[in-house]
């Protein structure tokens, strides 16, 4: 039986999770949630996940601190991709993105298929 | 911010937006006025004072219904997803989530018959306002007549009437018309 693949989400919105765990739960994925970068990292201490969503702007640790922390001190995940989903659109976040480690960049709101095609892409 | 009805309100603005059930307009230009019609639906209107963006959504039904065992599911006709479909918009055309200030309008129970969908929706919309930490500056919901809405949405001005019940939209979900660009993934 194959295993059901698990991906952490990462907002501060309670209703962009809702959102997420709806598209996410509804096409057969499990879905953990964290309310920022810092809640995340707590949980991947001791938590194995597929894939990471992660807003950028967030209290206590933004986007771009968890991916460096992940990519960085806690090599445990380096492996695991993590997508970029915010309203933010300038390059020069995509490019810290892109540096820190991020495997995408998804533009808010997402489009539930867009967003379901590029989980499939890169969650194993 | 309200005019005062001894004031000229449609004779201010140029543009008109209808927006629909399932839409969402978002606008930094003074004179577009965005209005609607409304019955048991419930019409968000957000505001950034500072940014001078304003936008307007217009949603038919709260939340998806949870059935027992089987995973939810939702589309662009649910409250959850337009009212972050407008906190976005407002957010990529400059505003601060924390500047903005919402009306809601709408949630009539006009069938007396059928269940309080009105009720639920304005409960569901003051509920996310009230999560997001969005401040509600004014609210007129309820009751069994149906609203015409028209917001200067760049001023942040709104004016809502009340009529008469064969004026309502009938309950029919318009699919909205998402652009193609909404949710565009990039692979680094």
């Amino acid at each position: 039986m194959m295993e059901t693949t698990r991906i952490l989400t990462v907002d501060d919105s309670h209703s962009m999770r809702a959102l997420l765990r709806m598209t996410l739960s509804g096409n057969g994925y499990e879905v953990v949630e964290a309310e920022d970068g810092l809640a995340a990292l707590d949980w991947l201490e001791s938590n194995e996940v597929d894939l990471i969503i992660t807003d950028i702007n967030m209290p206590r640790m933004d986007g771009f601190g968890l991916i460096e922390r992940l990519r960085g001190e806690q090599r445990r995940h380096v492996d695991r991709p993590i997508l970029v989903l915010t309203t933010e659109s300038s390059e020069d976040k995509k490019a810290r993105a892109r540096r820190a480690g991020a495997t995408g960049w998804i533009v808010k709101p997402f489009d539930p298929e867009k967003l379901i095609a590029a989980v499939r892409r890169v969650a194993h | 911010m309200f005019i005062e009805p001894s004031q000229k309100f449609s004779t201010l603005v140029s543009p008109r937006i209808t927006v629909m059930q399932g839409a969402v307009e978002v606008t930094d230009e003074d004179g577009v006025m965005l209005t609607t019609v409304l019955g048991s639906c419930i019409a968000a209107c957000l505001y950034d004072p500072v940014a001078k963006v304003g936008g307007m959504n217009h949603f038919l039904l709260a939340e998806p219904e949870h059935r027992e065992g089987q995973p939810a599911t939702f589309d662009e006709h649910f409250g959850l997803y337009l009212m972050e479909l407008l906190v976005n918009r407002m957010m990529q055309a400059g505003a601060i989530k924390s500047r903005m200030r919402a009306h809601i309008y709408g949630g009539a129970n006009i069938h007396k018959a059928m269940r309080a969908i009105g009720s639920v929706n304005a409960a569901f919309a003051e509920r996310f306002l009230n999560a997001e930490a969005i401040m509600l500056s004014h609210r007129d919901v309820g009751g069994d007549c149906a609203r015409r809405v028209d917001f200067l949405a760049a001023q942040g001005k709104a004016r809502c009437r009340h009529v008469v019940q064969s004026a309502a939209p009938p309950p029919t979900p318009v699919r909205s018309s998402r652009p193609e660009s909404v949710g565009d993934v990039e692979f680094f």
